[in-house]
Parts: structure tokens; C-alpha cells; sequence
């Protein structure tokens, strides 16, 4: 990679952000306008070095929750997704649940979930949450990539007589593969958000949601610095699924 | 437009074309490259992948810049000539719309000239008639066959009544029955309409068919090698393609790719 | 042409198959449902230790029937309206605000996508930033929003417009970015050989050329809309839709514990209203369009 075609991805986003930041500090300070409504950059910054140490205890803890969330949807979702190959009604009666999950908004969701299982004591329900969101995601993907194999390979199976569980092995599971990293890359950020709104409605007061709680009503550079703290825990996991998707080999579907 | 007969349609003077130069992927698609067509003279331009023939099209139709070199279409600039709309221009990819109709695909180069509604309807049944597909105005693209959408893209280009048209390899997706059938037909609308044409093709049969002159060319730098008068006369049809002189020139222009002289006595082929 | 009306027929037949899908696997759901309730524990249960089995008692997980049942009882604090009265009125209130959000934000899309096809500089600029843009939790955006527009002296609805629009302009900027690209290179070479400036390339090629991707696009944006209104009213307070509903009787839960179930119907019928609104729109405009295979 040269010089220059570094320069020339980094330094258009960099121009941006920078001239971004400068319009915002000097449109708070011509407008003089208070903290209360909208904090300037510089103030945002002090916040976040100040309070560093909790933002990023906080998103540790945001982070974890996500983290064992989604794992445990990657893990459910796959397995989920394999036993559908051989029990087709499986899909039938998760489809819709599918559908349903992805139409009720998470903050809906949440608030009912909890109820449903207590948890005041526990990080738990927050992980089972994240696990429900993403599980539905991986299953859809990956039970399609299992499904949707080009016929001329199932044609050319056939024709060396091979068991089923030969053909999924040999075909399904290497085409799945590729929805398996885009359900990641989609699941990635969901993770993060479905955490972060579990936080939100009460339980354990710990978590980044419960700093941008209890900040709301002050001023709202503390509030920015711990969305900091989520954005960039959203974009780590998305730069990472993203990063294995294309060390896989690319996008197969956008699902 | 110029009717001066001293005036060539196109001429290219010592052209070259070089990509990436100076960087690590040089690449030399033409070296030196002249070329003159007359008025209403069908040539085509044949050769190896690589050999520079879509390149040479491409700056006739000024969609290129020569690195070094003139190109002159219809005794101006080639950028006036295109400014201009002096030519009409069909692919391999017949390139129509899909969300228009097929006469408002033809109709598309009109609108661009600021056409009326009405006089754009009229000229685009017109050309419907002349590539033989009266009724098909209000079809859609997808709904008619390749050779059919080929012919329309062939309605298009010459909507505006170019004088000179230009073909990238408009027939290679096509099956070979549909093919000679649509140089047939397009011998038919050139005659009719008196158009110079430019014509890129990988057949050899079809270069001889259809041209008056066929250019060979050589890759790695291209260069025009040589270039074959074909004298079938003007009424060439499907019976043209039986005639041993048809299979000569065949071997001409073959032998021409092999990098072989044609020697004129040796053969007994009449070399004009 | 007789071909055009068999494939009108061809598309309400396929309209049809799948609401019976649907409602098949409505079916299925509640049946899933109701069997987990009557084995289920009812004061949720433990795993190795943890309390991750969800409580199937009345009050956390009323009978389908019930959640049905409930759309024809009055509404406590609504006078004698009966609830589903009260929920179409609070769905048609955040309805037009998701309508308005999906406005904004198509508008801001697409003039984001053209903006990014015609200046190379500007995608590379500014699409990080668009995308980690939406890696702010929309809960912690609403407050700022709201206090914004709050000094600026709006009306209530435009927080939840300006969220929705926020939610809904990233996946329309994305797909008409990569469908104003996706125009074939022989059209743009004859578009050009044609002497045709940019701006007229972009009406008569790249637009018409990039609809069929800006769809999925859109279709996404349509729910999104609708979620960012819901979390607007969830947060915030003071609108009455559908999102307050859900509040509202979570709070009235000891008394009618199946009516969060029926906002909550409520929330993600208006999801697939929206959608619906989109598949709709795509039908008519890509009517001419040749069926790709799916």
C-alpha cells in the first residue's frame, strides 16, 4: 500500500470529521447556547478524558454482555439452522417467529422480555436478549445458505450416489458458510444496540445505557461520552465481523 | 456536414493509444495507427484480443483521447464530431433501456437534440419500418428476442440519420443463424440509408460479408497490419456466402492474421 | 395483451399464497405459544443456576385468546372506547409521523447517494461516518434531539420525525449509492457518446437504472421509520402513539394484562403496514420492469 493511497483513503474522512468538529465548537460558541441543549466538541472531550476510566469500565461491561450474546446466537442459530436440513417443520415454526421478532422494535421487546424473567441480580437476561435477536438473524441466514444450493451441485451429488449427511457436509455447510459471515456482519451491531436498550430498561445498574440514564437530565457531554463508548463498541464489532467476512471472501447476500 | 468528396469520413493520422503510462501496467493499444474511410464505405476492423480494434473504434467515437496522434470524423475534430452527434453507436450489449418502451428507446439520441414530441414519434416508426419491426414501438426490451433487440439498438443509432455509424462486435451473442440474417439486414438499412460504417468483429466470415475494405490488425502494440479489398459488389445476399470468391477472400484475411503474404500470381485471386 | 393479464392474475395468486403463509405461521406461533404456557413453570425457572426460563403465570404471559379477546374490551382511561378503537387511533397518530420520518430521511438519501456518485471525494469523506453513525444508540439520541428542537421552538411530532428520518436515511443512502453506480458501462459509454452532460445522465440513466436496487433499501427504511417513532415515544413521552401505548398499559398491567400484547400487535402490525407500503409503490413503478429471478 503506498503512501498515496493511504493518504487518499484516510484523508477525505479526516478532512470531514475535522471540518465537522470545528462548524459544531464554533457554531455552540457564536449561538452561545448551553450545555444543556447541546455540548460542544471540546467540552464532549473533556467529559470523556475525565470520566475514561468509567466509560470504558461501562463498556466493558456493554461489551461482554454483547459479546456472550452473540456468541450464544451464532452458536443456537447454527444449530438451529443444521437440525432444519433435517427436520423441515423446524423452519416452519421459527420462520414466523422470525418475522415477528424482526417486526416488533427491540425497545418493545425489551421491556416485555423483562418481565417475562426477572433479573435484577444478573447480567443475564440482557446476554438472553441479545442471544434471542441475534439467534433469529444467524438462524434465517444460515438455514437459507444451507438451503439454497445450486442445483447443479445437489444434481452432481446425486449422481455419485451421496448420503445426505455426505451432501450437506461436502455442499451445504461450505455454501452456508459465506451467510454464516454475513448474518455476523448484519448481527454484529444489533448485538451491541439490543444490549445496550436491555441496559436501558432497568436491571443491574451497570452498563453503558445506565451512565447515559443517569446523565439525561445534566448536562449532556457526560451523555455524549458514554455514547462514545457504545459507538465505538458498535464499530468494533462491526469492523471486526466485517473484517472476517471479507477474509472469507466477501459478501454472498445482503439478507 | 460536408459533401466535398476530397473529405474523408474518418481519418486518423499516426494515432496511439497508451494506458498507465509510466505507471507498472504501460500498456501500448496502438502504435501509430492510420486509417481513412471514405464516404459510405463499410470497413471493418478485425485482429487477435488485444490488438487494439475496440480502442481505435473508441476514438473515432471520441469516447478516447489519443495520446498522440489526429482523429478526424466527417472533416472535423472528433470532439466536434461527437458535440455534434455525426455517428451512431451500437455494442455487443444491445444497451437498451428497460424501463422505456422500445420507440422511446429509439427515440433517446432525439430527446437529447431537443426533438419534439411528435417529430421524435415520427422518426422513431420510421426507423421501426426500416430495421423491419413495425409493431413492436409499445414492447418492452426484454420482451423481444436478441437479434430483435439488436436491431432496434441498430434503430437507435441511426435515428438521427448519422452519416457515419459505428459497431463494436453488435451480432457476437448471437446465434450464428441470426447473425447472417442480421448482416443481411444490416447491408439492406446501410445501402438504404447511405452510411458510412466502422465495424469491429472476431469473425472472419462476417468481416469479409459485410465490408468493403477489412482492416487486420496485430496485438502488442496494435497496428494495422493489412488491409483487404473485398470486391463482392454491392448486392451481396445469402447466396454471396456460396461464391468461391467469398471463401478467398476468407483465406485472405486469414492468412493476413497468420502474419502471411498474400501472394497475388501464386493463388491466381485477383488483388485489386 | 392477454400475457399482461395472466400476469396480474400470476401476482394476486402469489399475493394470496403468501398472506395464507402468513397467517399459517401466525398460527403456528401461537400454538408454540400456548403450549409453552401450560408447561412452562409458572414463576420461571433455573438452568444450571441461572433463571433464564421465562414465567408462564397469567399476568407475564397471558393466552392467546386472551391477547385477542382484549382488542374488543373498553380501555381503562379512555372512556368507552374499546381497545382496538383506542389502538387504531394511536397507530394512525405514529403512522403519520413514520411517514414523514421515511420522507425526510428517502429526501436526505438520496440527495446524500447523488452527492457521493458525483464527487468521489465526498463518498470517501463522508461515508465512515455515515456508518458509524448508526452505531449511536437511538435511545441516547433522543434526548438530545429532543432538546434541540425543543430551543428551536418545533412541535412535538418533528423529535420523532427527525429519529425516524435518522433510522431510515442510512440503508436508502446505501442502496441508491450502489445502484446510481450500477449503471451498465455500455449505457454510460452511449450516454456519453450522445454528448450528454452529467446531470442529464443521471435522470435518464442512473435513476431508472438504480431503482430496482434502492428497493431493498427503502424496504428496510420502512421499518426502521416506524421503530425510530416507537423509541421516540417510548423515551420521550408526550406523543400518543402506539409506543406510549406499549408504556401505558405495561403500567396497567396488574389489571389488563393482555393489552401491552395488544399494542404490541399494534407496533409490529404498523412495521408491516409501512412495508407493505413500500411493496406496494414497488409494484407500481417497476410494473414494466422485467421479473427477476428470485
Amino acid at each position: 500500500m503506498s503512501i498515496r493511497s493511504v493518504i487518499a483513503s484516510i484523508g477525505p474522512p479526516l478532512l470531514f470529521g475535522v471540518v465537522f468538529l470545528a462548524v459544531w465548537e464554533l457554531i455552540v460558541a457564536v449561538f452561545d447556547i448551553a450545555p444543556f441543549t447541546l455540548p460542544a466538541p471540546s467540552a464532549i472531550w473533556s467529559a470523556f478524558t475525565e470520566r475514561f476510566g468509567q466509560v470504558v469500565d461501562e463498556t466493558i461491561v456493554t461489551g461482554i454482555n454483547a459479546l456472550i450474546g452473540f456468541l450464544s446466537g451464532i452458536v443456537l442459530g447454527v444449530l438451529a439452522s443444521l437440525l432444519t436440513v433435517r427436520f423441515r417443520w423446524i423452519e416452519s415454526l421459527l420462520t414466523p417467529l422470525a418475522v415477528a421478532v424482526n417486526a416488533i422494535p427491540i425497545v418493545v421487546i425489551v421491556p416485555i422480555l423483562n418481565n417475562m424473567l426477572f433479573g435484577t441480580t444478573s447480567q443475564v437476561p440482557r446476554q438472553l436478549m441479545v442471544t434471542l435477536i441475534v439467534f433469529f438473524v444467524v438462524f434465517v441466514n444460515v438455514s437459507r445458505g444451507l438451503r439454497q444450493v445450486s442445483a447443479t451441485h445437489l444434481e452432481l451429488m446425486r449422481s455419485y450416489a451421496a448420503t445426505p449427511s455426505e451432501i450437506l457436509l461436502k455442499v451445504r455447510v461450505p455454501n452456508a458458510v459465506g451467510y454464516l459471515f454475513t448474518a455476523m456482519r448484519i448481527a454484529a451491531p444489533l448485538a451491541v444496540i439490543t444490549a445496550f436498550v436491555a441496559e436501558y430498561f432497568g436491571g443491574v445498574q451497570s452498563g453503558l445505557a445506565t451512565g447515559v440514564r443517569n446523565s439525561l437530565n445534566g448536562s449532556k457531554d457526560v451523555t455524549w461520552a458514554y455514547v462514545i463508548g457504545a459507538s465505538a463498541l458498535g464499530l468494533t464489532f462491526y469492523l471486526v465481523s466485517s473484517g472476517l467476512e471479507r477474509l472469507h471472501g466477501g459478501s454472498k447476500n445482503s439478507g | 456536414m460536408s459533401d466535398s468528396p476530397d473529405v474523408h469520413a474518418v481519418e486518423i493520422r499516426g494515432a496511439s493509444m497508451v494506458f498507465n503510462d509510466g505507471g507498472k501496467g504501460r500498456v501500448a493499444a496502438l502504435d501509430d495507427v492510420d486509417l481513412a474511410v471514405r464516404a459510405a464505405e463499410f470497413v471493418s476492423l478485425i485482429g487477435p484480443s488485444g490488438c487494439g480494434k475496440s480502442t481505435l473504434l473508441r476514438l473515432i467515437a471520441n469516447l478516447l483521447e489519443p495520446t498522440a496522434g489526429d482523429v478526424r470524423v466527417n472533416g472535423k475534430p472528433a470532439e466536434q464530431a461527437r458535440l455534434d452527434q455525426d455517428y451512431g453507436m451500437a455494442f455487443q450489449k444491445s444497451g437498451l433501456f428497460e424501463w422505456r418502451t422500445v420507440a422511446k428507446n429509439i427515440e433517446l439520441p432525439l430527446e437529447l437534440k431537443g426533438w419534439d414530441k411528435r417529430r421524435r414519434a415520427e422518426r422513431a416508426q420510421e426507423m421501426l419500418e426500416l430495421v423491419k419491426l413495425p409493431d413492436r414501438g409499445e414492447h418492452r426490451p426484454w420482451e423481444l428476442s436478441g437479434g430483435q433487440q439488436q436491431r432496434i439498438a441498430i434503430a437507435r443509432a441511426l435515428a438521427s440519420h448519422p452519416p457515419l455509424l459505428l459497431m463494436d462486435e453488435p451480432f457476437g451473442a448471437l446465434d450464428e443463424m441470426t447473425r447472417e440474417h442480421m448482416q443481411s439486414e444490416l447491408l439492406q438499412i446501410c445501402a438504404a440509408t447511405n452510411t458510412t460504417v466502422v465495424f469491429v468483429t472476431h469473425s472472419i466470415p462476417e468481416a469479409v460479408y459485410l465490408s468493403d475494405r477489412v482492416v487486420v490488425m496485430s496485438a502488442g502494440p496494435g497496428r494495422i497490419t493489412d488491409t483487404i479489398d473485398v470486391d463482392l459488389g454491392r448486392n451481396r445476399d445469402d447466396d454471396t456466402r456460396e461464391e468461391d470468391h467469398f471463401y478467398q477472400k476468407i483465406t485472405e484475411v486469414r492468412e493476413a492474421l497468420r502474419g502471411l503474404e498474400v501472394s497475388a500470381g501464386a493463388r491466381g485471386i485477383e488483388d485489386r | 395483451m392477454s400475457a399482461g393479464a395472466s400476469k396480474r392474475g400470476g401476482l394476486a395468486g402469489r399475493a394470496v399464497k403468501r398472506a395464507a403463509l402468513l397467517l399459517a405461521a401466525l398460527g403456528l406461533a401461537a400454538v408454540a405459544w400456548e403450549v409453552y404456557k401450560a408447561i412452562g413453570p409458572e414463576q420461571g425457572g433455573d438452568i444450571l443456576g441461572w433463571r433464564i426460563i421465562p414465567k408462564t403465570n397469567d399476568r407475564v404471559m397471558p393466552h392467546v385468546w386472551e391477547m385477542l379477546a382484549e382488542f374488543g374490551d373498553p380501555a381503562i382511561g379512555s372512556g368507552d372506547q374499546l381497545v382496538w378503537q383506542v389502538l387504531l387511533g394511536y397507530a394512525w397518530y405514529t403512522l403519520r409521523m413514520a411517514l414523514a420520518g421515511f420522507a425526510f430521511g428517502a429526501a436526505i438519501g438520496i440527495v446524500l447517494a447523488v452527492l457521493m456518485t458525483r464527487l468521489r471525494i465526498v463518498e470517501r469523506g463522508l461515508l465512515p461516518y455515515l456508518v458509524i453513525s448508526q452505531t449511536i444508540p437511538l435511545i441516547a439520541l433522543a434526548p438530545q434531539v429532543t432538546v434541540i428542537r425543543g430551543s428551536l421552538d418545533l412541535p412535538q411530532w418533528t423529535s420523532a420525525a427527525a429519529l425516524a428520518a435518522f433510522l431510515s436515511f442510512f440503508p436508502i443512502t446505501v442502496s441508491t449509492l450502489r445502484g446510481l453506480k450500477a449503471a451498465p458501462a455500455e449505457s454510460l459509454e452511449l450516454m456519453n457518446s450522445y454528448a450528454a452532460g452529467w446531470w442529464t445522465t443521471l435522470f435518464k440513466l442512473r435513476f431508472p437504472s438504480a431503482l430496482p436496487h434502492m428497493i431493498p433499501g427503502l424496504k428496510l427504511a420502512a421499518t426502521a421509520s416506524v421503530i425510530g417513532v416507537i423509541v421516540t415515544e417510548i423515551t420521550l413521552g408526550g406523543l400518543r402513539g402506539v409506543g406510549f401505548a406499549t408504556i401505558d398499559y405495561s403500567q396497567k398491567v396488574t389489571s389488563q394484562p393482555a393489552s401491552v400484547y395488544a399494542a404490541v400487535f399494534a407496533a409490529a402490525a404498523l412495521g408491516l403496514i409501512m412495508f407493505g407500503l413500500v411493496v406496494a409503490s414497488e409494484a407500481l413503478l417497476m410494473r414494466h420492469r422485467p421479473r427477476e429471478a428470485t
